[in-house]
């Protein structure tokens, strides 16, 4: 294993950066989103980010078509992404995210834009020192100080950094910065474990006020479609883009063009099923006629109908939704009646 | 607080089991410390489990657009949602007649952000609030601190704590001491022309187009609003700064004059846009160039951007 001083950070994020495009939470009016670090940027290692970093794979909006009429000949030329990038400071959960992503990007049909991303990308993940209040990553079965799918992954031990490749991607990054990290001594190494195993036993991880029993979720929820339940849920759902939008594993998009003239553009952007237009046909007719319906939809996607498709849960505990729905509807407001 | 939750729950209880009502919008508690939020009951049995504490900020009136009672709805309403609620009635979108309104003297409500700040937050069980101070619960022990340290700013600057309407009040009047709310405005109004784009593109440059900051505004409840309209489609769905400020300036200035400067659009964004500092300035403009005028407030005054005069200097040019 590796580390590397705090002092030297500054330095290692140029050294990076001069690599490629890094991506880092970084804090600007008091919020933390993964941003492309600039010299002078404030990181911040404490907090994870408000929008996940998903947006770095799968932006809110992207361009992938120019189109242009000319007197006759329609010109088309694609567009795709080209800039290598590093991700640091990924949170195990959200690595997790993307294995969700992946299920739905990766397989036939491939998505050429994520999976040319994920190719270019390589992602660092910070492990969880404190789980906070409204995480629950425990549930899925995830650790807070350890994220197997990260190409490296890294631990904050206060004075200094653990650092360690898990992939041949994170070898070669390992190799490229070596002259920064220092060989970490071995009862430094085995901090990081220590570290791992408090984090992950429930009770050892004090924030952490959350512990569901996801086992079997699946089935209780099998044939709720039409419970009082959602009923009861949907009123106060103010039907706003929040908890989709700030979900790591939401994944819905729609296709557009912008158009002046005789050019325009054709982009992919995030959409959500919380908004009444996410289902409205060009009849005028919409099968989710009201917040219930949509509102039922958000949740046994997650926690069924994905499941029951790719055979792991489309939620991994981040506890964004329960920390920012205006009207706390979040997941677990589900799996609370549920259990 | 204690007993304006009793006084709450009586009241719930007493509208829908009279028959006065057919449904009560008030609060109800989550399992952490800062979740309040909004309940729907029909049932009298219910009625039990509403609440009123530091966190039962979350504005009901903008629900009354979508239930549709037969009979009454009751809801409760603080300082600030009755504003709201006389704008809508304003505007035509509630009829007075079908709601029973209860109201809320509310000297300010506890932003958790605040208590995160400051450290308190960590195994934080419970807060309550005790004449001027509020009481963190933890497994061991309790803490004490000044309440006012931890309101949200719409409420250090509120100026009508006790609501404006309603049909029976729940509490005593509560002193209202508002801090200054142009401020910001007017040091924004001071800087230059670039350093104004500057901050406003930084804010903008995060919004995630939720429209969370639209849901919750009393002033926006057009049954189809120009945003959502795909045929033509007026804002882009692209993330893009042009899109992004098309939308913020639109809204601005659809609201303006009827922006009742609840500032729950601002206490609703989860990316932290200061979007109080732009209504603000409309309103400071209104004042300015056609005499004060308070929205929710001013139900016998005309509205100065919604009133057509034949002598208005613009049209007799
Ligand atoms: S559940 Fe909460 S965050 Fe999601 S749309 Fe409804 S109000 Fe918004
Ligand atoms: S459903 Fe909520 S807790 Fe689960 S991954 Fe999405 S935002 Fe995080
Ligand atoms: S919860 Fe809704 S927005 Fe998220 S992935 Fe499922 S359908 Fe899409
Ligand atoms: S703005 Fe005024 S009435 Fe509204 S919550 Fe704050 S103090 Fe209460
Ligand atoms: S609530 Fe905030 S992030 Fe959402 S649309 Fe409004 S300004 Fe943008």
């Amino acid at each position: 294993m590796k580390k590397i001083t705090k002092e030297k950070l500054a330095l290692f994020w140029e050294l990076l950066a001069r690599r490629a495009t890094l991506y880092l939470p970084l804090q600007e009016d008091g919020v933390v989103n993964f941003a492309p670090w600039k010299n002078g940027a404030r990181v911040n290692l404490r907090e994870n980010s408000l929008v996940p970093p998903k947006n770095v794979f799968f932006p809110q909006a992207e361009t992938y078509l120019r189109f242009q009429t000319g007197a006759k000949k329609l010109q088309l030329e694609s567009l795709e992404p080209e800039e290598e990038f590093i991700l640091f400071g990924v949170r195990p959960c959200d690595v997790a995210s993307f294995t969700i992503l992946d299920k739905v990007f990766l397989e036939e049909p491939v998505d050429g834009l994520y999976a040319k991303r994920r190719r270019l990308g390589t992602l660092v993940s910070l492990g969880c020192n404190e789980p906070g209040e409204t995480c629950f990553c425990t549930s899925f079965e995830l650790e807070p100080a350890f994220a197997p799918g990260a190409d490296v992954m890294v631990w904050d031990m206060g004075e200094f950094l653990l650092w360690e490749a898990q992939s041949e991607k994170g070898d070669e990054l390992t190799a490229k910065i070596n002259e920064l990290l220092d060989e970490a001594a071995p009862e430094e190494s085995a901090s990081a474990l220590s570290l791992r195993n408090t984090t992950a036993a429930g009770e050892a991880a004090a924030g952490c006020q959350q512990e569901w029993n996801t086992a079997g979720l699946q089935e209780v929820l099998r044939g709720k479609f039409n419970v009082e339940l959602w009923e009861k849920l949907y009123h106060r759902c103010l039907g706003c883009g929040i908890c989709t939008y700030l979900c790591p594993t939401c994944h819905c998009f729609d296709i557009q063009d912008f158009s002046r003239g005789l050019e325009g553009e054709r982009f992919r952007c995030w959409d959500s099923c919380m908004f009444a237009e996410f289902t409205l046909m060009a009849s005028g007719e919409n099968p989710r006629p009201t917040q219930k319906e949509r509102v039922r939809q958000r949740f046994l996607h997650k926690l069924l109908y994905f499941p029951s498709k790719y055979g792991l849960y489309a939620c991994v505990g981040c506890g964004r939704c329960v920390r920012k729905c205006p009207v706390h509807l979040d997941i677990t407001q589900v799996m609370e009646p549920i259990k | 607080m204690k007993q304006l939750s009793e006084r709450i729950k009586e009241a719930a209880f007493g509208s829908l089991s009279s028959g006065q009502v057919e449904m009560v919008i008030g609060w109800q508690k989550g399992p952490l410390w800062w979740q309040s939020f909004p309940a729907f009951i029909t049932d009298p049995g219910e009625t039990a489990s509403l609440i009123w504490d530091p966190f039962s900020v979350s504005n009901l009136n903008k629900y009354l657009l979508n239930e549709v009672p037969k009979k009454k709805i009751a809801l409760f309403l603080k300082g600030c949602d009755a504003l709201g609620f006389n704008q809508l009635l304003r505007d035509g979108r509630v009829e007075r007649e079908k709601v029973l309104l209860f109201g809320i003297p509310c000297d300010g409500l506890v932003d958790p952000a605040r208590v995160e700040a400051t450290g308190l937050s960590k195994g934080l069980l419970q807060v309550k609030k005790e004449r001027e101070e509020l009481v963190f619960y933890y497994k061991e022990g309790q803490r004490k601190a000044p309440a006012r340290d931890f309101y949200y700013s719409k409420c250090l600057s509120c100026r009508y704590p006790n609501p404006v309407t309603c049909d029976e009040m729940l509490g005593e009047a509560v002193p209202c001491q508002p801090l200054e709310r142009f401020a910001n405005v007017s040091k924004l109004e001071a800087a230059s022309l670039e350093e104004r784009f500057t901050y406003w593109s930084r804010h903008f440059s995060r919004c995630i187009r939720c429209f969370a900051c639209r849901n919750v505004c009393p002033a926006c409840s057009c049954r189809e609003c120009i945003f959502d309209i795909a045929e033509p489609r007026w804002l882009g769905k692209a993330k893009e700064s042009g899109e992004t400020l098309f939308y913020h300036i639109t809204r601005a200035y659809h609201v303006a004059g009827r922006c009742v400067d609840c500032g729950e659009c601002a206490r609703i964004c989860p990316l932290g846009i200061p979007l109080a500092e732009l209504n603000r300035k409309f309103i400071k403009d209104i004042n300015e160039l056609y005499g004060e005028y308070d929205a929710g407030a001013d139900l016998d005054k005309e509205a100065p951007l919604l009133t057509f005069k034949s002598d208005d200097p613009d049209v007799s040019a």
